[in-house]
């Protein structure tokens, strides 16, 4: 008899073979398969144009690639997986075609998967034909009753008629039927019948009639491959999320995501698509929550609806960069409600504060000079061969903050940067450490502050010590207030702020939240550390020096299969949007199918 | 005790039918002069007899230097001396050349320069450096070496030695903890010492000699007279008779027991050979191929460090460890590498042993023998018993309580018959395995 | 609690051998067995608070009626309707209300004018001199606490007398140059995770063997013993739901669980980094580490008092230094000497301890003690914990009247 571990390895096959060609669909028209999901689901996850999929997942190359991973060879030494691998080639043999054609026939004319409410599971699969269903059926009907019967057992496997169709059980959890070419099954018998009822539209409100599931698909593309939508209402009282939704401790945390965690604490829906366009996975979610305006996350509304969050600078080597829009002093005004406990880490913060800001008030004095348009830029370091190369290559990191009263507030900002300085140093030096010396030489007319090591003696440096990663400077340029981990990335910015004067940019009407990655660039960075990570690995998890090469290779290769990751996060006219394209890198696709 | 052991203790052991070669003076001899051995290291010892076996220990088959060389290339770039303890563990597991690590684990104790006072990674490392490359030399040329190496210096506080203000505490340290022993010196012979060492500065974690601040003078020290500087005294130190009983004396406590305080006399014929040339690696094989060594008096008369017990259990189970984490581990177990408690190295013995320590041990044991977790199941029981024949449960289990505890087959089935049955056959022997370590037995050395 | 003490002191060492052994039983055990026997004075605790980052003595117990304070304190100042009045000189800060009714309750002992000779005010060095409790030796190689339990400890016992509880390395002050002393962040670390029951008893003839077995039946006891203890999810206690009030809520199932811990070691303030620093903009985060230390300590009492263990327990706090008097230009404060500590217990002579010190006497710019610290700690060693001072402290100093007997 199938035990419910192997029962549960078929599901998935099913499920995979889920999405269609929109082929030949007129031919036999179904309802549509929303239309038979009760209304008390809390997730819905549909797949609505599975070729896109299945082209990109499917190609020569990319399975290829997978299954000469290590990953994929130690599922083959899985005995589950061996077995499931066998019941596929069975599959293949009275087919006569091969396992992905199955899947795209299996699952080609789409496939909705439901979750809740409670622990209730629907799956609707739609095929393309009947045939493939059919003996996709048979072997699982066959496989279940010759198990039973090599066990000397009575199978589990029985059929019964409701609402003009049979259904099959085999077992206590689980129960299907088939209707042409859709397969519908469920985790147990109740949900399926709520199905069919709804099928023969004997009883029963499907959740394509909820006015919050219309809205919901109406706000995804049209074009989208995939969509989810969850009722966000029940899903809030869920404790982890209910949780994860409630406040922060740590404050940076609450600086980010505060904006998003009150969008879906106001929500009553969300709805999350994914197109696939040209090697471009788009991950769009909608929700009907906003940020109110007397909210605690109000600091990161822009004040206009055609106002938000600055597009991210550009500079040479950029790894990531993000952008957003936050009032601080909003955000500094609202502690008590963002983050509730004093952690003596954020008692260090505004103890130091008080030093370089002279005993200003951090939120009216400090935060309240600054303007909401953060920018944060990271970027892979280029090191003057003089000096020689850091043993452990850092990425340089800076922020750029706009001022409002530059005029006023920069010699208050210089004062309190140069004793931040002067505090480093005199801890260093305490430790007998070499201190940082500072420097202020000029860029593009701006007067900036460096701090910086005396390099190391030798005539050719190599391996330098760690802080020769730091080069702490500060510079102000227009309205712009710069802090970066080194001077020519302060530069960088200063060049790209200059362009961005020189043509005006816009801010991005509604944005409050964008980041981008560059996978190339990051997967460089970590090539210029690989020693050093594959040391680390071999300490850290006891491995040979050949296993943690191999490691590293495995995800250098999963990164450079993300060549941008770009996200954006807004809010405004009743809605919140938030969208993930992830450009991939995959192998051509030209080569697609045989 | 038999009267061969109580007329010549440090004579040759030869195998006789009173005290014969078996698996259990094989196991003591792999911990004591290493972290315990693989199965395969117990049958060639048992074939090739105890000499050979020294012979074996003393001067490896494998590439020593390679290896050496190898390890010290990785850790070049380590940037604290917390990484440092990972890559030192990691050494002790897969050197080819246990004892000398074993060795330069005993310097690091009789030393205890600890990374908490100041010495950076860098320095650390080559401290330790130190230690492995004197580590079986002649102990005149490892002091000089420790005595004038920053970490040291650092360790021991030491700042401006003034001729005005000589350093009488570091004075004091270097005869009662590194020579002669506590008892051995005289008030004097610390003041003049002091005066010798002056001149001697530490700035910017650099060692800085000021002719200005030399202290020129005649001094008497341990019944010499010159115009002693720093280096005089404490190679006046390092080849005094009394230096050679202290080293002795540790050495017998590192090697052979911790149970009692051997006589002046029993350790006699060691300090007299000893005291002619300081050579430590003669020293050490005396130890190691004595009738004492080997005689009921020695065998679990010390209790394992931490670093033995978790080494050990690695070492014998043919396996690896993450050991950035065992190292903090082992730190929680009152063993933390680089950092010795105080100037005094680890008290060690009993006192490894207490209510939260055993507890420590026993969830240690379980982290590295559960087959996921924070070790990630590297060590599997059930793997190394099947590459040494043994399929079957109760075989597995066998072999197992000989190579982790070297329990004859009563005591086995004792241990056995109260295992849980059921579950999977590795399961079953990462329990079997687990009870293994955590007997009383296990935690002597 | 007395027969699961008894019970448990006779599964770590048997009470025979330990009554054999005579003049080498420690201090700890000797009265332990007594207590098994005899069930007099019992096993009493001490845990020690400290408060990294020199707290700022005159605005935790402020001098609301001095003139001086209130014309030196231009932001900071708490006035007569601010503070809750212990006289009609000193109040505690607005938001210690939970020490405040401790006071009233005869719990809490305020010991004014506590203070190290010597202090070079830096935070290493005066942190190291309350550490080593050896101020005039900077190389003083361990803490006056794991002296205490190497003294107090011994060879032939296994037990752990003390530990540290809290997230940061463990502080100089618990440093012992023989005993093993824990640092932990649960009580559920104390217990053992893998299956198994000690090997029956058996002596051999290697000493070391027995003392290893000891210690593992001993080990397998705390491990029951703190399990049940933590079964028992009636008793949650209201404590803060971070920092110091975790910690204190560990140290109370520890006392509750009756493991042999005495000495119990515990940190508010980040070891440093934060903390009661105050250099500028004090009011609000020192106001809000006062709210929490109280609620905090008064937490720890109730539960305590729930647990019937308030009697066997003394708390006092420390801190490396206290501050000046003087605000600076940034709406903070410099690092001064002298300030109060607290002891807190049943058993405490409730209500204010010596005087305040005189505003009008300063010790360049703080005020200036007039107790040295190591008095309060003779208190607590000899008074408390019934040990002899004088190898901890290397000298006599004479104990503070702090007890009620």
């Amino acid at each position: 008899m199938f035990r419910k571990r192997e029962t549960l390895l078929i599901i998935p096959v099913l499920i995979l073979s889920v999405l269609p060609l929109p082929v030949a669909r007129a031919a036999d028209a179904l309802p549509a398969r929303h239309e038979l999901v009760p209304a008390g689901a809390v997730i819905v996850l549909n797949f609505s144009e599975p070729k896109a999929a299945f082209d990109l997942i499917l190609r020569p190359k990319l399975i290829e690639a997978v299954e000469s991973s290590p990953l994929y060879k130690a599922q083959v030494a899985n005995k589950g997986f061996r077995q499931f691998r066998s019941l596929v080639r069975l599959l293949e043999r009275r087919l006569e075609t091969d396992w992905k054609s199955i899947v795209r026939r299996l699952g080609g004319g789409g496939a909705t998967w439901a979750v809740g409410p409670g622990k209730s599971n629907l799956f609707i699969i739609d095929a393309l034909d009947t045939k493939v269903l059919k003996e996709a059926h048979d072997l699982l009907l066959f496989l279940v009753e010759s198990e039973a019967e090599k066990k000397g057992l009575p199978s589990r496997a029985g059929s019964t008629k409701y609402a003009g169709v049979t259904c099959w059980s085999l077992g206590p959890n689980e129960a299907h039927t088939i209707v042409g070419r859709r397969l519908m099954i469920a985790n147990s018998p109740n949900i399926l019948k709520a199905a069919l009822d709804l099928r023969a539209k004997t009883g029963g409100k499907s959740i394509a009639s909820l006015p919050a599931y219309q809205q919901a698909i109406k706000a995804a593309p049209s074009d989208a491959a995939a969509t989810v939508y969850a009722n966000t209402t029940v899903l809030k009282q869920i404790p982890p999320v209910a949780k994860a939704l409630a406040g922060q401790n740590n404050p940076l945390i609450a600086l980010l995501a505060a904006p998003i965690t009150e969008a879906l604490s106001n929500s009553t829906w969300l709805n999350i698509s994914l197109t696939i366009k040209n090697d471009t996975l788009t991950l769009d979610a909608v929700s009907d929550g906003t940020l109110a305006s007397t909210g605690a996350a109000r600091f990161a509304l822009p004040a206009k609806t055609s106002d938000g969050a600055m597009p991210n600078l550009k500079v040479p080597r950029r790894i990531a960069a993000m952008s957003l829009h936050r009032d601080l002093k909003g955000f500094y005004a609202a502690k008590d409600k963002l983050f509730g406990e004093r952690t003596s880490g954020l008692i260090f913060f505004e103890n130091m504060m008080g030093i370089f800001f002279t005993g200003r008030d951090l939120t009216q004095e400090v935060l309240a000079e600054t303007g909401p348009k953060i920018r944060i830029v990271v970027a892979e370091q280029k090191y003057d061969p003089a000096a020689g190369k850091p043993s452990i290559r850092f990425p340089a990191f800076a922020l750029v903050l706009p001022l409002k009263n530059p005029k006023k507030f920069s010699p208050v900002m210089e004062e309190a940067w140069q004793k931040a300085i002067g505090l480093v140093n005199f801890t260093r030096g305490q430790n007998a450490q070499p201190g940082l010396i500072i420097d202020r030489p000029v860029y593009r007319k701006t007067k900036y502050t460096v701090a910086a090591f005396t390099p190391p003696a030798d005539d050719a440096p190599k391996d330098v010590d760690v802080r020769f990663n730091f080069r702490p400077t500060l510079a102000m340029t227009g309205n712009h207030v710069i802090f970066s981990s080194t001077d020519s990335l302060a530069k960088d910015i200063i060049d790209a702020l200059a362009k961005e004067a020189d043509r005006p940019t816009k801010p991005l009407a509604g944005m409050h939240s964008m980041l981008e990655m560059n996978g190339a660039q990051l997967d460089s960075i970590m090539e210029a550390n690989r020693k050093n990570l594959v040391r680390q690995n071999m300490v850290e998890k006891g491995h040979t020096q050949q296993q943690a090469e191999s490691e590293m290779d495995l995800l250098s290769a999963a990164i450079r299969t993300v060549s941008r990751v770009v996200l954006n996060i807004g809010t405004g006219k009743g809605r919140s949007k938030m969208s993930l394209e992830v450009h991939l890198n995959l192998p051509p696709a030209g080569s697609g199918e045989k | 005790m038999s009267s061969e052991l109580q007329t010549r203790p440090w004579q040759r052991y030869e195998p006789s039918a009173r005290c014969p070669w078996n698996l259990t003076r094989a196991a003591h001899l792999w911990r004591r002069a290493g972290f315990a051995a693989t199965w395969e290291q117990l049958q060639t010892s048992l074939k090739a007899g105890p000499q050979k076996t020294i012979d074996t220990l003393l001067h490896p088959k494998g590439d020593v230097a390679a290896f050496n060389r190898t390890c010290d290339n990785y850790t070049r770039t380590v940037g604290s001396s917390e990484a440092l303890r990972a890559w030192w563990l990691r050494r002790m597991i897969q050197t080819p050349h246990p004892l000398l690590e074993k060795m330069t684990l005993f310097w690091h104790d009789f030393f205890s320069v600890s990374a908490a006072r100041g010495a950076g990674a860098s320095q650390m490392r080559e401290h330790v450096a130190l230690l492995r490359a004197g580590a079986m030399g002649r102990f005149g040329s490892l002091m000089t070496a420790v005595s004038g190496d920053i970490a040291t210096l650092l360790s021991l506080e030491t700042k401006a030695i003034r001729k005005a203000k000589p350093d009488e505490a570091l004075a004091r340290h270097l005869l009662a903890r590194y020579t002669l022993g506590a008892g051995a010196y005289t008030d004097k012979d610390v003041r003049e010492t002091a005066r010798a060492m002056t001149g001697w500065f530490v700035l910017r974690n650099q060692r800085r000699y000021f002719e200005r601040e030399h202290d020129a003078g005649v001094k008497t020290v341990l019944g010499k007279t010159g115009k002693f500087n720093y280096a005089d005294v404490v190679k006046i130190a390092s080849e005094h008779p009394a230096t050679a009983r202290n080293i002795v004396r540790k050495l017998y406590r590192w090697f052979i027991s911790e149970a009692d305080e051997p006589t002046d006399a029993l350790l006699a014929p060691l300090t007299e050979s000893f005291a002619r040339d300081f050579d430590v690696a003669r020293l050490v094989e005396t130890i190691l191929r004595s009738n004492l060594f080997f005689s009921t008096g020695a065998i679990g008369r010390r209790i394992k460090r931490p670093v033995e017990f978790a080494v050990g259990i690695i070492r014998s189970l043919e396996a690896s460890a993450g050991t950035t984490r065992l190292a903090a581990d082992l730190a929680s177990l009152g063993e933390n590498l680089y950092y010795p408690p105080t100037g005094n190295g680890w008290a060690g013995g009993r006192y490894w042993i207490n209510h939260a320590t055993v507890i420590g041990r026993n969830n240690l044991a379980a982290s590295l023998l559960s087959a996921s977790g924070p070790y990630g199941g590297r060590c599997d029981p059930a793997a190394i018993a099947l590459r040494h024949g043994q399929a079957d449960a109760k075989a597995a289990g066998r072999f197992l309580a000989s190579l982790l505890g070297g329990h004859d087959d009563e005591a086995f089935k004792r241990l056995w018959k109260d295992q849980p049955r059921g579950g999977s056959l590795s399961d079953r022997l990462r329990k079997f395995a687990y009870t293994l370590v955590t007997q009383p037995e296990f935690q002597l050395a | 609690m007395g027969q699961s003490r008894r019970e448990f002191l006779k599964s770590t060492v048997g009470a025979p051998v330990l009554l054999s052994l005579g003049g080498a039983v420690p201090t700890f055990l000797a009265r332990a067995a007594g207590a098994a026997k005899t069930e007099n004075r019992t096993d009493r605790v001490l845990v020690v608070v400290q408060l990294s980052g020199g707290n700022d003595g005159l605005n935790t117990v402020a001098p609301y009626a001095d003139d001086v304070y209130a014309r030196k304190r231009s932001t900071l100042r708490l006035r007569s309707n601010d503070v809750l009045k212990i006289d009609d000189y000193v109040g505690f800060h607005p938001r210690m209300k939970g020490l405040s009714r401790l006071l009233k309750d005869g719990q809490l002992a305020i010991v004014q004018g506590i203070g190290c000779p010597g202090s070079d005010r830096s935070h290493p060095g005066a942190m190291r001199n309350w550490h080593t409790a050896q101020p005039n030796d900077p190389r003083c190689p361990t803490g006056w606490i794991g002296r205490t339990i190497d003294y107090a400890s011994c060879k032939a016992q296994a037990n752990t007398p003390g530990v540290f509880v809290g997230p940061i390395a463990r502080p100089f002050a618990l440093t012992a140059q023989n005993a093993i002393v824990p640092s932990i962040r649960s009580a559920r670390q104390l217990t053992l995770r893998g299956k198994g029951a000690p090997s029956k008893r058996r002596t051999s003839d290697n000493p070391l063997e027995n003392h290893v077995r000891n210690a593992i039946r001993g080990a397998h006891a705390t491990s029951r013993r703190i399990r049940g203890l933590l079964a028992d999810a009636s008793r949650s206690g209201s404590y803060p739901s971070q920092g110091l009030g975790p910690h204190l809520k560990t140290v109370a199932e520890l006392i509750a669980a009756d493991v042999g811990i005495r000495i119990f070691f515990t940190e508010l303030g980040g070891g440093g980094i934060g903390g009661f620093d105050n250099h500028a903009i004090q009011r609000d985060n020192h106001a809000a580490l006062l709210g929490h230390l109280s609620a905090s300590l008064a937490a720890f009492a109730a539960d305590l008092s729930a647990r019937k263990c308030l009697d066997r327990v003394a708390l006092m706090t420390f801190s490396e230094f206290g501050r000046t008097l003087t605000e600076n230009g940034r709406k903070g404060t410099g690092h001064g000497n002298a300030a109060p500590c607290f002891l807190m217990g049943s058993k405490v002579r409730a209500g204010l301890i010596g005087k305040h010190p005189p505003l009008t006497d300063l010790d360049n710019d703080a005020p200036r003690f007039h107790t040295d610290f190591r008095r309060l700690y003779a208190t607590v060693l000899t008074g408390w914990l019934g040990l002899d001072s004088k190898p901890v402290l290397g000298a006599d100093f004479k104990p503070l009247d702090l007890f009620v007997t």
